[in-house]
């Protein structure tokens, strides 16, 4: 995957390279989709970071749930609102991050 | 007596089938904590808790200044139609605890009252189950979405 991007970040320097010879009217859009195509690389990054962060959480949660299979245990109340008040709380803060990241933008 | 029984053996056991066990995201292994339930509410409980920690990580790539907006603004349509779905498989498994409560205490009550509450945890199951898949589908292309970032 390293590599994938490696090449394709090569590439798009190359792409860059030729830019000038672009016709001028439409040299801004073509320079615009590099730059998109560059960041979203780069973001590549920062979102393998989030799915480990991801992979680490389901498996605690896999484990949990495989224990309470194994003793044939049912969930309780208790544990049913833990989970939704848990989802209730990250839709809310992701909610709050991309209305910042959208008022960020204009 | 017996085909009520049948049929929530059945519901239970349909909804409980369990799908595929991980998937690989690069060098990364995602497991689904979903396929590890026995029982329907076991079920429930892990969507809940793997949706909650999706959306966790999805707030992070929207925090990153690096991650380009067309891309979060993805990820925030992908929420918008899950969110409900999650909010309404909340209301099919209270429903369900509820009837599995009132089952559960009708077991030395007359024939007819433990029919009627057979019945309606039949259908409390059934609900559950069609809640869960169709939470299921949305949260999915949520990680999904995550994952095709990594390749």
């Amino acid at each position: 995957m390293l590599n994938l991007m490696l090449q394709v970040q090569m590439l798009l320097a190359a792409l860059s390279a030729f830019l000038p010879l672009v016709p001028a009217e439409q040299r801004a859009r073509a320079a615009g989709f590099l730059d998109v195509a560059a960041k979203a690389l780069a973001a590549g990054g920062s979102v393998a970071t989030n799915l480990d962060d991801l992979a680490v959480k389901l498996a605690a949660i896999r484990a949990d749930v495989e224990a309470m299979a194994a003793a044939g245990r049912m969930v309780s109340a208790e544990q049913l609102d833990a989970a939704m008040a848990r989802v209730r709380t990250a839709s809310a803060a992701f909610r709050d991050a991309l209305e910042t990241a959208e008022a960020s933008q204009s | 007596m017996r085909h009520a029984l049948r049929t929530i053996a059945l519901a239970l056991a349909l909804a409980a089938t369990p799908a595929c066990a991980s998937v690989r995201a690069g060098q990364t292994e995602l497991v689904n904590p979903v396929s590890a339930a026995r029982t329907l509410d076991q079920r429930a409980y892990a969507l809940l808790h793997s949706y909650a920690a999706i959306i966790e990580e999805a707030t992070d790539i929207v925090r990153d200044d690096v991650v380009p907006m067309a891309f979060k603004r993805a990820l925030g349509q992908a929420e918008r139609v899950a969110t409900p779905a999650v909010e309404t498989l909340e209301i099919a498994v209270a429903a369900y605890a509820s009837a599995r409560a009132d089952f559960e205490a009708a077991t030395g009550e007359s024939q007819p009252t433990l029919e009627r509450a057979a019945i309606g945890l039949t259908i409390a199951a059934r609900r559950l189950g069609d809640a869960i898949t169709a939470a299921q589908t949305p949260i999915t292309e949520l990680e999904e979405l995550i994952r095709a970032r990594r390749g």
